[in-house]
C-alpha cells in the first residue's frame, strides 16, 4: 500500500505557522512568562556551565528550572540575538505541538482523516492559543508536545515489545523531562497510565472477537502478559525523569520551597472571581465545553475507559477553588504549589482526538447523516456555522485579551536604562524596578547590573521575600499590605542589599520613596524616573554563592542537548520515512483498531443538544448579570460605584457624564476643578473598597453615605462622603460637590531661594572620582537622643541638626543592645525624620525597630490592606542600650521649605490647623512631624501625620491631627555616648562647630497641650513635591 | 621578670652563636666580596663583584621592600659580576643580598639613596571646606617625588603657598619621612583660599578651600505687611537683619531661620526662611480674625532675634444669618471687609451643629462673593431640633432650637 501525504496535516502545519508564527511577534513579549525564559536563556548564553546567577534575588541557581528551552534559546541567540532565539524556539514549539496532536490523535482514533481534522483543530485550540500567546509558557508547550510524540512510541513498545520502540519512546520522554519537569510527572498519570490501559484493552481485544467480549479476566491476563514491558518502561522512565535533570532534584532537596504560597488565579472560586474563571476555565476549554457530552461519552467507551478516568480527574482538578474537591484530592501543600490551570490544559489536549473525531463525523460522517435525516440539511449547516463561529470567536477573543485587558504595562524602551546602568559605574550597585511588570526580566537580560528583585519566585532566598505571598517587589502595590510592607523594608534599609537605584514606571510609589529618604535623580528619555539613595556602599566584588559539584554542572550543561540529539537520531529515521515515503513501512499496530463511524448514537446527540441549551442559558444569564452590574445609571448604587470607579481610573469624561445635567456644569469647568486638586488622595490613591448606604426620599431623589477605602503607598485612607442623587428620565445622576473658593492674595509673586548643584565628576574619566572632587560630608549634630518604649514597641527618638553650611541628606541607623552588649536589632529611620536638611535646620526623628512582618508563616496575614501596618520586632531580651550612626551627604534636591503653620487651635484630643504654602511650588503631600514633650520639656515621642490633600501655591489647607490617646512613654536610656556622625563621635565633632550651644534653645516656643502624659508638642513640616518645576 | 630576662639572654646567645658559625663558614669559603661601595644614588647601575672560585657561578638573592629576585653571575676579569636589575636599583631603600653558594653563604646589604630632584608632586588637601575663626584647619600634604617615583631626601624644602583675600603667603616646610605637611588654619574672614606648593622648582596644581562663615550670632527681625487688617487674604513678610558670625562674616546662603509666632490665645504658629546674603525672608498669611502676634526668630541652638509684636484688626464686626427652606438652607452674609467691600473669596465660615447639646458635626465652607450657604442634607440630618453656631472671622453666633423638617 502506497502511503499518501496527509493533506490535513500539511494544511494544519502551514496554517499554524502562518497564524501563530506571525502572531507571536505581537504577543509573546507581553506574555507573563516569555521574558523570564529569555532571562534564563541570557544566563546560559553567557555562562553555559555555571548555574549560579548573581543578578536576581542576591543570587540564585538556574538549576531550579529544567534547562532545555532556555539553553536552546541561549544557543540560538548566538546567531541572531536573544529574541531571535525565543521566536525560533516558539516556531519549533508550534510545529511540535501540531504534529504531536496529529500523532496522538492518529494513535487514538486509527484514522488519518480524523487525525488530520484533529491537527487543524489543535491549531485553533483556545487552550494552546492562551498558553502560547497569553502565558508564554514555552517549556510547558514543548514538554507536552514531545510527550504527545512519545505516546505512539510507548504504545508500540508495549504492544509489540520491539526494543527499538522502547529506545525511541524513552528518548522522547527524556526530552520532555529536560524541557519541563511537571509535564512528564503528571503526564505519567494522565497520559501514559490510560495509554497502558488502552494497550492492554487492545491486546485483550485481539484474543476475542469483539470489544464486548473483553472481560475483566481477559484484561487481567493481558496485563500480566504485558507486565514486564510496562514495568521496564515505567522504571526506565523514572530513571530518566530523575537522571536527566538530577541537579534540579538535588537543588529542590537542598532548597525546598518553604515559602508562603503565592496566590494564583487558578485556585480561585471561578464563580466568585469571574475574571479567573474566564482565564483559567472558559478560555482553555473554549469550544470543547459544548462538546463535553460527546467527549465523555467516547472516552467512557470500553477501549478508552482509562482516558475517560484521566480526563475526568483533570476536569475536576481544573475547576480550582470553585469546589473543595480539588483541595481534598491534592491535599493542602500540592494545592497551594501547583497552578491548577495546567489540568485544564491537559484535559483540553486529551480532548483533541475526540474533537477531531466529532468534527469528522459532523462534516462527512454518520453524524452529518443523522442530523440531515432528522433535522434537515439547513439545520446541519446552521449548527456547523455556529460551531465554527464560536471557535473563531474564542480564538480571536483569546488573542485579543491582552489588547483589551493588558496584563503588562506598555512596552518600555530598555536602552536608556541599560545605558544609565553602564554609565559612571552605576552597575556597581543593585537596582530595583517598579511598575515594569514582567519586562524587568528583559531588562535583567540586557544588563550585568544586579537587582534585589527577580521574576522567578521559586528561587527567592531573602526571608524578606520568601515570607510574603508576593511574586515580585516590582508590582507590590497589587499585593496589598504584604507587598508594600515588603517593599518598605527594602526602601528603608537599602544599604543591607546595596540597593542604590530605583527605576520607577509608576508614580504610585513616588511618595513612599521620598519619605523613605530617596531622591529623584532624573527622568530618562523613555519616561522612567530614576531614584537614588545616598550613602549606599557598592556591591562587594566577591559575592557569596552556593556552589555545586563540577560533575553536576557538566551534567546540567550537556544532558539536555544530548537528549535532543539522541531523540533526533533515533526518530529522524521515522520522520524521513514518513515524510519522503522512501520505503513501505509496516502499518503501526495502533492502526489495527479503527472505529467504524456508521451509526451515531442518538442519545448522545440529544444530550449534546440539551447540554448546549443549558450552556447557552448560562451564558446569556451571565451576560445579563454583567449588564445589570455595569449599567451605571440603573440604580443609585450603580451610579455611585461607576462615578468612583471613573474617578479612580481618571476617566473624568465618564465621571462628568454621571453629574446631573440640570446643574449645567460644563465639562471644562468640571475638569478644571478636578485638575487643581492634588495630594495623596487624589493622585496616589487606588480605591480598594466602596460601600454605600442609600437613604431614599422619594422616587427621584436619594442621599447616599459613601464610605470608600483607598490604598496609598503610605497608608490606608477611609473617606466618607455624602452624595445626593437625582433620577432624570429613568437614569440616576449625582449632584456636584462644593468647591473651595479660596482666592490667593497675589496674581504674580516672586521668591528667592538658594539652590545647589553638585558637579559629581568634574573631569570626564572612567577612573575613580578625583580626590579634590569629593565633597566633605556635612557635619550633623545629634542634639538629643534616647531609647524609649511606648505601646509595647521600642524606638530611638531625638533631634538632629545640620550644623554645616551646606544642605544635607540625613540617614540615621539605630542599633539596640542588651546589658551584655549583645546586638538585638538594627533599623533605619523611615519617615519620622526630615531626610533633607538645610544648613542649621533641625528635625525630630524616631527610629522604629521593625521586624520582618509575618515572618512566622503561621501568623495569619490580614486580608485587608494597610501599608502603614507596623510589625514591632520581637525581642528575646530587653534592649537597654543603643547606638546611633548618622551619615550626612550633600544633596541639593527636595529642599522646599516654604510651608507655614498659619493657624492652630487645640481642642480636646485633637489639633486643628492650617498649612499655608508661601512658596512657588505646589505641595503634593505635606507631612507633619509632631514631637511630644513632658512637663520638663523633655522629648518623649515623635508621631506623624500625612495630610491627605495637597497645598497649592499661596493657599491654605486645613488639617486635623488626633493627639495620641494615652500612653506613658518609658524612657529606657538617655546615654548619648554611642552616637557617631559620619563615623566620628558626636560630641567631639559638634563641639568644634558649636562649642557654646544654647541648650534647649527654642523650648520657649513649644505648644502647650492638655494631656495626662504629655505637656507640650512641637510641629515640624516636611513636604513632598510631586512635580517640581 | 626573671624568666623573661633568662629568655632574652638565651636568645641572645643563640643569635651570637649563629654569627660565629657564619664567620666560620666564611673563613673556609674562597668566594669573597670585592665591591666595597655600599651607598648608591638611586637609578645608578649597581654591580657586585666577587672573587671567582673554581668556575662556580652561584646565584645572588637580593631583596628590597618591593620584592625579591635572583641574579645570575657573569664571569669577567676572573671575577664574578652581579648586575643588579633596574627594578631594584630604581627604588630607594636598603637592598639585602645573599650569595646562594652550596658550601657557604655570604650576605650583606647596600643602600639606594634618593636623588635631590623633584619630578612630580603628589598633593592632597582636606577637608575642602573649613570654618572661619582661626580654630578650624585643613591639612595640606605634599609628597615630592623624583623622576623614578621615589620620595625625595629628608628635609627637602617644600614651599606651601596660599592666597586668601588680599594676602598671598609663602611658607617653607621640610619633608620628613618622605612627606611634608602643613596645617592651614582659617582666618577671621570667610572666603575662598587657593593653595599650591613648590619644591625644587616644580609646582603643584591649584587647590581650593572654601572658608565658610562660622555659626551666626543674634540678629534682629522686622515685618512688612500691606495693611494691618485680619482679612485672611494678605501676606505678611518677615525679614531678618544680615546674619553674621562673631567675626562679622555673613553666614552662608541657605541658613535656616525659624520664626515662631505666639498669638493672642497662646498658640504657636511658625514660618521658616533661608538666608540669601545673610537675610532670611519668610511669609505668612494674615489671620482671619482679630489677633495679636509676638514674633521671635531662632537659628536653633545658635542665635536668636529680638521679639516684635504685630496686631491685626478685625475686618468684620457683624454678619447676618438667614434660615430658609425648612431651615435646611443657612445663608451667611453679606460678609464685608474694612471698606465695606465684600470680603475676598475664601474666608472660612464654620457651622457647628449640636443636637441635645452634643456637637455632632462641623462643616467648614469658604465664602464666595461675600456669602456662604450651608445646605443640611436630609440624609445626614434627620428631622429634629438642632442648635447651630456659626463662626467666622473670630466672631460667633448661636441659634438655638431650630427645627428641621
Amino acid at each position: 500500500m502506497k502511503e499518501t501525504s496527509n493533506k490535513y496535516l500539511i494544511v494544519a502545519i502551514l496554517l499554524g505557522l502562518a497564524f501563530h508564527g506571525s502572531a507571536i511577534f505581537f504577543t509573546l513579549e507581553t506574555t507573563y512568562d516569555a521574558l523570564i525564559h529569555l532571562f534564563f536563556a541570557d544566563h546560559y548564553a553567557n555562562s553555559w556551565f555555571e548555574p549560579w546567577n548573581y543578578e536576581w534575588y542576591t543570587g540564585f541557581t538556574v538549576q531550579s528550572y529544567p534547562p532545555l528551552v532556555h539553553q536552546s534559546i541561549g544557543l540560538l541567540s548566538m546567531i541572531g540575538g536573544l529574541k531571535f532565539g525565543m521566536f525560533s524556539v516558539a516556531l519549533i514549539a508550534i510545529v511540535l505541538f501540531i504534529t504531536g496532536a496529529y500523532r496522538f490523535s492518529l494513535m487514538m482514533t486509527a484514522n488519518k482523516t480524523v487525525a488530520g481534522y484533529a491537527a487543524i483543530l489543535a491549531v485553533f485550540s483556545s487552550s494552546f492559543v492562551e498558553t502560547l500567546h497569553i502565558f508564554g509558557q514555552l517549556p510547558s508547550i514543548i514538554g507536552v508536545s514531545v510527550l504527545m510524540h512519545a505516546l505512539p512510541e510507548i504504545y508500540l513498545w508495549l504492544k509489540t515489545g520491539k526494543k527499538w520502540y522502547l529506545a525511541t519512546s524513552l528518548s522522547l520522554i527524556a526530552v520532555t523531562v529536560t524541557s519541563h519537569h511537571v509535564t512528564p510527572i503528571f503526564g505519567m498519570i494522565f497520559f501514559i497510565f490510560p495509554l497502558i490501559g488502552m494497550v492492554i484493552m487492545d491486546v485483550s481485544r485481539e484474543q476475542v472477537n469483539s470489544m464486548k467480549e473483553v472481560t475483566f479476566k481477559i484484561f487481567l491476563n493481558s496485563f500480566f502478559k504485558l507486565f514486564k514491558r510496562i514495568v521496564s518502561f515505567g522504571m526506565l522512565s523514572l530513571v530518566l525523569i530523575i537522571g536527566c535533570i538530577f541537579p534540579y532534584w538535588l537543588n529542590s532537596k537542598a532548597n525546598p520551597i518553604t515559602q508562603v504560597p503565592i496566590p494564583h488565579g487558578s485556585r480561585d472560586n471561578f464563580l466568585e472571581i469571574t475574571s479567573s474563571g474566564l482565564v483559567f476555565f472558559l478560555i482553555p476549554w473554549g469550544i470543547i465545553l459544548v462538546l463535553l457530552p460527546y467527549i465523555f461519552y467516547r472516552y467512557y467507551s470500553k477501549r478508552y475507559l482509562f482516558f475517560g478516568l484521566s480526563i475526568t480527574i483533570c476536569t475536576i482538578l481544573g475547576t480550582g477553588g470553585t469546589t473543595s474537591v480539588p483541595l481534598k484530592m491534592l491535599g493542602e501543600t500540592a494545592f497551594n504549589i501547583l497552578t491548577l490551570d495546567r489540568f485544564t490544559l491537559w484535559a483540553s489536549i486529551l480532548s483533541i482526538p475526540m474533537l477531531g473525531e466529532f468534527t469528522y463525523r459532523f462534516v462527512e460522517g454518520d453524524l452529518k447523516e443523522l442530523i440531515q435525516n432528522k433535522f434537515g440539511a439547513i439545520y446541519h449547516r446552521i449548527i456547523g456555522g455556529i460551531l465554527a463561529g464560536l471557535m473563531v470567536f474564542m480564538v480571536v477573543f483569546t488573542m485579543s485579551l491582552n489588547y483589551f485587558r493588558p496584563s503588562q504595562p506598555q512596552k518600555i524602551k530598555m536602552l536608556p536604562i541599560v545605558n544609565f546602568l553602564n554609565q559612571d559605574d552605576h552597575d556597581k550597585w543593585r537596582f530595583l524596578t517598579l511598575g515594569f511588570g514582567d519586562q524587568m526580566a528583559w531588562l535583567s537580560a540586557q544588563t550585568n547590573a544586579m537587582t534585589v528583585d527577580g521574576n522567578y519566585h521559586s528561587a527567592r532566598r531573602l526571608p524578606e521575600l520568601t515570607t510574603r505571598p508576593i511574586e515580585r517587589l516590582e508590582n507590590s502595590k497589587f499585593k496589598g499590605v504584604a507587598g508594600i510592607g515588603s517593599l518598605q523594608q527594602f526602601l528603608t534599609t537599602p544599604e543591607k542589599y546595596n540597593l542604590k537605584y530605583i527605576f520607577s514606571n509608576d508614580k504610585f510609589y513616588d511618595p513612599i520613596l521620598y519619605f523613605c529618604g530617596w531622591q529623584r535623580l532624573r527622568q530618562l528619555e523613555n519616561g522612567i524616573m530614576v531614584w537614588e539613595r545616598l550613602n549606599i556602599p557598592p556591591v562587594s566584588s566577591i559575592l557569596p554563592k552556593e556552589d555545586v559539584a563540577k560533575w553536576l554542572k557538566i551534567m546540567w550543561g550537556i544532558i539536555p542537548f544530548l537528549t535532543v540529539l539522541i531523540a533526533f537520531v533515533l526518530n529522524i529515521q521515522m520522520l524521513w520515512v514518513n515524510a519522503l515515503k522512501t520505503r513501505i513501512k509496516p502499518i503501526p499496530d495502533f492502526l489495527k483498531f479503527p472505529t467504524t463511524y456508521n451509526k451515531f448514537n442518538r442519545n448522545v446527540l440529544r444530550v449534546t443538544h440539551i447540554w448546549s441549551l443549558i450552556l447557552a442559558v448560562a451564558v446569556f444569564y451571565g451576560i445579563y448579570l454583567f449588564y445589570l452590574k455595569n449599567d451605571s445609571q440603573r440604580s443609585p448604587e450603580n451610579a455611585i460605584i461607576a462615578y468612583y470607579d471613573a474617578l479612580d481610573f481618571k476617566e473624568f469624561e465618564k465621571a462628568h457624564s454621571l453629574i446631573d445635567p440640570e446643574n449645567q456644569l460644563p465639562i471644562a469647568q468640571y475638569m478644571l476643578e478636578i485638575s487643581v486638586t492634588d495630594g495623596l488622595l487624589s493622585s496616589y490613591a487606588k480605591m480598594d473598597a466602596i460601600a454605600t448606604e442609600i437613604t431614599k426620599h422619594n422616587d427621584s431623589t436619594v442621599s447616599a453615605k459613601v464610605t470608600s477605602q483607598w490604598i496609598t503607598p503610605l497608608e490606608k485612607i477611609e473617606k466618607v462622603d455624602y452624595k445626593s442623587l437625582s433620577k432624570r428620565k429613568g437614569k440616576w445622576y449625582l449632584q456636584p460637590d462644593d468647591l473651595n473658593n479660596d482666592l490667593p492674595p497675589d496674581q504674580l509673586y516672586s521668591a528667592n531661594a538658594t539652590k545647589y548643584f553638585n558637579q559629581g565628576r568634574r573631569r570626564i574619566t572612567t577612573q575613580q572620582t578625583h580626590h579634590e572632587d569629593i565633597l566633605k560630608q556635612p557635619v550633623l549634630e545629634v542634639v538629643s537622643a534616647k531609647l524609649v518604649q511606648y505601646d509595647g514597641s521600642y524606638a530611638i527618638i531625638g533631634e538632629i541638626q545640620n550644623i554645616d553650611n551646606v544642605p544635607a541628606d540625613v540617614i540615621l541607623k539605630g542599633t539596640l543592645y542588651n546589658d551584655a552588649n549583645k546586638q538585638l536589632a538594627t533599623y533605619n529611620a523611615k519617615y519620622h525624620v526630615k531626610h533633607k536638611l538645610m544648613p542649621k535646620e533641625s528635625s525630630s526623628f524616631r527610629i522604629n525597630f521593625e521586624g520582618i512582618a509575618w515572618s512566622r508563616t503561621q501568623d495569619s496575614i490580614p486580608d485587608t490592606f494597610n501599608p502603614d501596618e507596623f510589625t514591632p520586632i520581637e525581642f528575646e531580651e530587653q534592649p537597654t542600650k543603643f547606638n546611633l550612626q548618622i551619615a550626612g551627604n550633600v544633596s541639593g534636591s527636595d529642599l522646599y521649605k516654604n510651608v507655614v503653620l498659619s493657624a492652630i487651635t487645640i481642642q480636646e484630643g485633637s489639633i486643628n490647623g492650617n498649612l499655608f504654602n508661601s512658596g512657588i511650588q505646589e505641595i503634593t503631600i505635606p507631612q507633619l512631624l509632631v514631637t511630644y514633650y513632658d512637663q520638663n520639656k523633655e522629648m518623649l515621642w515623635v508621631d506623624h501625620l500625612f495630610v491627605k490633600e495637597g497645598v497649592r501655591q499661596q493657599r491654605k489647607q486645613d488639617f486635623e491631627y488626633e493627639i495620641l490617646k494615652d500612653g506613658a512613654v518609658k524612657i529606657i536610656n538617655t546615654d548619648m555616648q554611642n552616637i557617631f556622625v559620619n563615623g566620628l563621635p558626636n560630641d567631639a565633632i559638634a563641639g568644634k562647630i558649636v562649642p557654646n550651644r544654647i541648650e534647649n534653645h527654642s523650648d520657649a516656643q513649644l505648644q502647650k497641650i492638655d494631656h495626662p502624659d504629655f505637656s507640650y508638642i512641637k510641629i515640624e513640616i516636611n513636604t513632598y513635591i510631586g512635580s517640581p518645576n | 621578670m626573671q624568666l623573661k630576662r633568662t629568655y632574652i639572654f638565651l636568645l641572645g646567645l643563640i643569635l651570637l652563636s649563629s654569627f660565629a658559625v657564619v664567620q666560620n663558614n666564611e673563613a673556609t669559603n674562597p668566594i669573597q666580596l670585592l665591591t666595597t661601595q655600599t651607598d648608591y644614588a638611586v637609578g645608578n647601575a649597581v654591580v657586585l663583584k666577587f672573587t671567582a672560585s673554581e668556575g662556580e657561578k652561584p646565584l645572588l638573592y637580593c631583596s628590597n621592600s618591593y620584592g625579591s629576585t635572583l641574579v645570575s653571575a657573569t664571569l669577567k676579569d676572573n671575577a664574578l659580576q652581579y648586575i643588579i636589575p633596574q627594578n631594584i636599583t630604581r627604588k630607594i631603600g636598603v637592598v639585602h643580598w645573599k650569595l646562594l653558594d652550596e658550601n657557604t653563604s655570604i650576605s650583606s646589604q647596600f643602600y639606594m639613596h634618593p636623588k635631590a630632584e623633584v619630578a612630580t608632586m603628589e598633593t592632597y588637601i582636606g577637608p575642602p571646606s573649613i570654618e572661619a575663626g582661626g580654630s578650624d584647619y585643613t591639612m595640606l600634604v605634599v609628597i615630592p617625588t623624583d623622576s623614578l617615583d621615589n620620595p625625595v631626601p629628608t628635609n627637602t624644602k617644600v614651599n606651601a603657598k596660599f592666597q586668601f583675600l588680599a594676602s598671598e603667603e609663602n611658607d617653607a616646610v621640610f619633608t620628613k619621612n618622605f612627606i611634608s605637611y602643613r596645617n592651614i588654619n582659617s582666618k577671621r574672614e570667610s572666603g575662598r583660599m587657593l593653595v599650591s606648593s613648590e619644591s625644587l622648582g616644580i609646582n603643584s596644581k591649584e587647590f581650593t578651600i572654601n572658608v565658610w562663615a562660622a555659626i551666626p550670632t543674634d540678629f534682629t527681625i522686622a515685618a512688612k505687611r500691606p495693611h494691618n487688617y485680619a482679612d485672611g487674604n494678605q501676606v505678611t513678610t518677615f525679614n531678618t537683619s544680615v546674619l553674621k558670625d562673631k567675626q562679622d562674616n555673613v553666614v552662608s546662603d541657605g541658613t535656616f531661620v525659624t520664626f515662631f509666632i505666639t498669638n493672642a490665645s497662646g498658640n504657636i504658629l511658625k514660618t521658616t526662611g533661608t538666608t540669601i546674603e545673610g537675610v532670611a525672608h519668610s511669609k505668612i498669611i494674615h489671620p482671619d480674625f482679630k489677633d495679636s502676634w509676638s514674633i521671635k526668630a531662632y537659628v536653633d541652638g545658635m542665635a536668636e532675634s529680638n521679639t516684635i509684636t504685630l496686631d491685626y484688626q478685625s475686618v468684620i464686626d457683624d454678619f447676618d444669618v438667614a434660615f430658609t427652606n425648612k431651615n435646611r438652607e443657612i445663608l451667611v452674609g453679606p460678609l464685608q471687609s474694612f471698606m465695606e467691600q465684600m470680603i475676598p473669596d475664601g474666608l472660612h465660615v464654620k457651622l457647628l451643629i449640636y443636637k441635645d447639646d452634643m456637637l455632632i458635626d462641623t462643616i467648614t465652607k469658604t465664602s464666595f462673593n461675600g456669602y456662604v450657604t450651608f445646605y443640611l442634607k436630609p440624609a445626614v440630618y434627620e428631622n429634629d431640633t438642632y442648635n447651630f453656631r456659626v463662626e467666622t472671622a473670630g466672631i460667633d453666633k448661636t441659634f438655638n432650637n431650630k427645627k428641621l423638617w
